[in-house]
């Protein structure tokens, strides 16, 4: 074989081992890369985001749903006159027109102006024809009673991957459910960009959300919104809280505080607005706690409703402590109703020695007292009872009437539940069913927790609960006719180690019909200033809001 | 031997008559992206639609909405209450 022979095969062997080892690297090492940069000019992932569900009250009105809403932007290098083009969108989308001419100003070919803009906005900025702006469909959660039970539905913000999540309330408690998960499609194109028919298909399935159907009567809702808002102005209290509840099953019927924020723009509030105060505030309940020691000591056969106090003739010391009653007056041997009805902290002071502590704790916990309720809402707190052995005498006779020990308004709420409903206490149910984008209806069963007390003390406690509403210090605000079973409550608030008298917590809880509750319902005012008493300042709303319920659930007087 | 005339007759006929099918099938659905494109945007300004009018009619008939419009044509809470039960006077003034 000649040398030139040679010289052409290894010279063609060399080209083939290049072409082997480009092929090689084109298909083998950069295969992955270069599919993905094929796929990518005639394929599109196109995300289907899931509706978030709806939230609705019992009469099925919708009270939380997404909105379509659009976001404003401008290519700055279409724009035309800037000034003419500021100073129009300035009116329109209220921003300083200055602030709008200089993003028109930058060297960018996209701009967004401003977000989450209502469909009326666009149709007028459309209306004007601007060269250069545009819009981009976007969706904003819309809840159609504004600020109504805002603490108790909560709001939708952003995550840190800027995708939607609730917070607070039932937004926060039920995100997942409401959320549902985003569809994912691929679409293939032709040259042209049309999409090929056969070339489609889902790789993930769009999940919508699921609606919630709440216990909440929007009637009773507004109603109590409106009386507490009233209330709190007229007594000049600095907030105000309060809910309603069907002792029978434990659902929520309503729930308000003020002051409140708008979820729809709950960056324009204070972060300290956000959270439910009625299930994260704790406080001194005052005289609303002697109901539940007195049934307590009832229940355990220690005293009945005409046992006599024999202490209570004057103040009653514990140890270095003389305890009071809240006027200064003393009945001697006066009776355990009447113990309720006059609100005697010494009458509580015997009846808390005749219990002892651990009878009282024991109570105290099957009343659900130290724990949470189980409420579907995000963030109940609840403060614990102290063990026993961290008791000492006065703080056991404090407890009686309520100071010294602190709850959350629905872990009283639901205390009082239990008497209201022959001694049984239900979980606090803010939902009631649950429904499924394709149509499925899942209803959350009542749930009774405990029985801290019988049927028979219930019932006595309920009739000394009339009496006191009837005889007591609120008389003068009874509904006539009606028998309704109620306690105020004046708790003085503790600051740095001793309690402020003119700072007070007024509250009254009850409920009605006495014979056959249908709600029980906690009002509470905070630092009200007309009056410091609960008597004076919550017992008045109280008894407004239970004459709208009564009027609006038919129920007719009994005299 | 014989050529199977008819068999090749039959064969090109067939060959012939299903590229023609295949032509016109081609062409047929060719478009149907276009027309897919057009339904689409059709559900979509559709739902917009509703969905602009459930807006409308949630605001309409919320009670935040009709208590202001009833309090500006000066209708006012009546909490009185008659009660059928008691019995009714035989003569008033």
């Amino acid at each position: 074989m000649s040398w030139r022979y040679r010289f052409v095969l290894l010279f063609f062997l060399f080209i083939m081992a290049l072409i082997i080892t480009r092929l090689f690297y084109w298909q083998v090492v950069r295969a992955q890369e270069l599919s993905a940069l094929g796929q990518a000019q005639y394929d599109q992932q196109v995300v289907s985001p899931a509706q978030r569900g709806e939230i609705k009250t019992s009469d099925e009105f919708t009270i939380a749903a997404d909105k379509l809403a659009f976001l404003v932007y401008a290519n700055p290098k279409v724009v035309k006159d800037k000034d003419k083009e500021s100073d129009a969108l300035s009116k329109m989308l209220d921003i300083k027109s200055a602030t709008i001419s200089a993003l028109l100003s930058e060297n960018k070919f996209w701009i967004p102006i401003k977000s989450h803009i209502d469909n009326t906005v666009k149709v007028k900025i459309d209306s004007q024809y601007l060269p250069g702006v545009g819009f981009e469909e976007q969706t904003m959660r819309f809840y159609p009673e504004a600020s109504m039970a805002a603490n108790l539905l909560g709001f939708v913000g952003k995550d840190e991957n800027g995708s939607d999540k609730g917070y607070f309330g039932l937004e926060g408690y039920y995100d997942r459910q409401l959320s549902g998960k985003n569809g994912i499609s691929i679409i293939v194109h032709d040259a042209a960009g049309h999409p090929i028919l056969a070339k489609m298909n889902d790789s993930t399935v769009k999940v919508d959300g699921r609606d919630l159907v709440l216990n909440v009567d929007r009637r009773i809702q507004f109603m109590l919104d409106e009386e507490l808002k009233k209330g709190i102005a007229t007594y000049g209290a600095k907030s105000g809280m309060a809910a309603v509840m069907d002792p029978k099953t434990g659902g929520i019927l309503a729930m308000s505080s003020f002051p409140t924020f708008d979820p729809a723009a709950y960056q324009n509030y204070s972060e300290n607005l956000y959270a439910n105060p009625f299930i994260t505030n704790t406080y001194e309940p005052g005289s609303t706690f002697k109901p539940i020691i007195m049934a307590s000591a009832m229940d355990a056969g220690l005293v009945k409703p005409d046992t006599k106090c024999t202490a209570c003739s004057g103040p009653v010391q514990i140890g270095d402590y003389a305890i009071h009653t809240w006027d200064d007056k003393y009945f001697p041997n006066l009776s355990m109703n009447d113990v309720i009805v006059h609100s005697d902290n010494t009458g509580m002071v015997f009846v808390g020695e005749k219990l002892g502590l651990d009878r009282m704790v024991d109570y105290l916990q099957k009343f659900g007292v130290g724990d949470t309720t189980g409420i579907d809402l995000q963030g109940e707190e609840a403060p614990e009872i102290h063990p026993k052995d961290q008791w000492y005498p006065i703080d056991l006779a404090t407890a009686t009437f309520g100071q010294g020990i602190t709850v959350t308004p629905m872990e009283l709420l639901d205390a009082i539940s239990a008497i209201a409903n022959n001694g049984k206490r239900m979980q606090p149910q803010v939902v009631a069913t649950v429904q499924t984008p394709d149509g499925q209806t899942i209803p959350i069963p009542p749930k009774e927790i405990d029985q801290p007390i019988s049927a028979t003390t219930a019932q006595v406690m309920t009739q000394i609960m009339v009496n006191a509403v009837n005889n007591g210090e609120s008389k003068y605000y009874r509904l006539k006719g009606y028998d309704i079973a109620g306690k105020t409550g004046t708790a003085q608030i503790p600051v740095a180690g001793h309690y402020d008298a003119t700072k007070t917590i007024a509250s009254f809880v009850g409920f009605a019909p006495a014979t056959d509750p249908r709600f029980v319902m906690l009002v509470i005012l905070n630092e009200p200033s007309s009056s410091i008493y609960g008597a004076e300042t919550a017992a008045p709303i109280f008894f407004s809001v239970a004459k709208d319920i009564l009027l609006y659930y038919g129920i007719p007087p009994n005299e | 031997m014989k050529k199977p005339v008819v068999l090749i007759c039959f064969l090109g006929t067939l060959v012939i008559v299903l590229l023609v099918a295949r032509i016109t099938l081609v062409n047929s659905i060719s478009t149907t992206g276009i027309k897919l494109v057009d339904l689409q945007n059709q559900i979509s300004t559709y739902k917009k639609e509703n969905e602009l009018l459930k807006v409308q009619y949630l605001e309409a008939a919320s009670y935040t909405s009709i208590s202001s419009k009833a309090k500006k044509l000066g209708y006012i809470t009546v909490k009185s209450q008659i009660d059928l039960a008691a019995p009714l006077p035989m003569a008033m003034r």
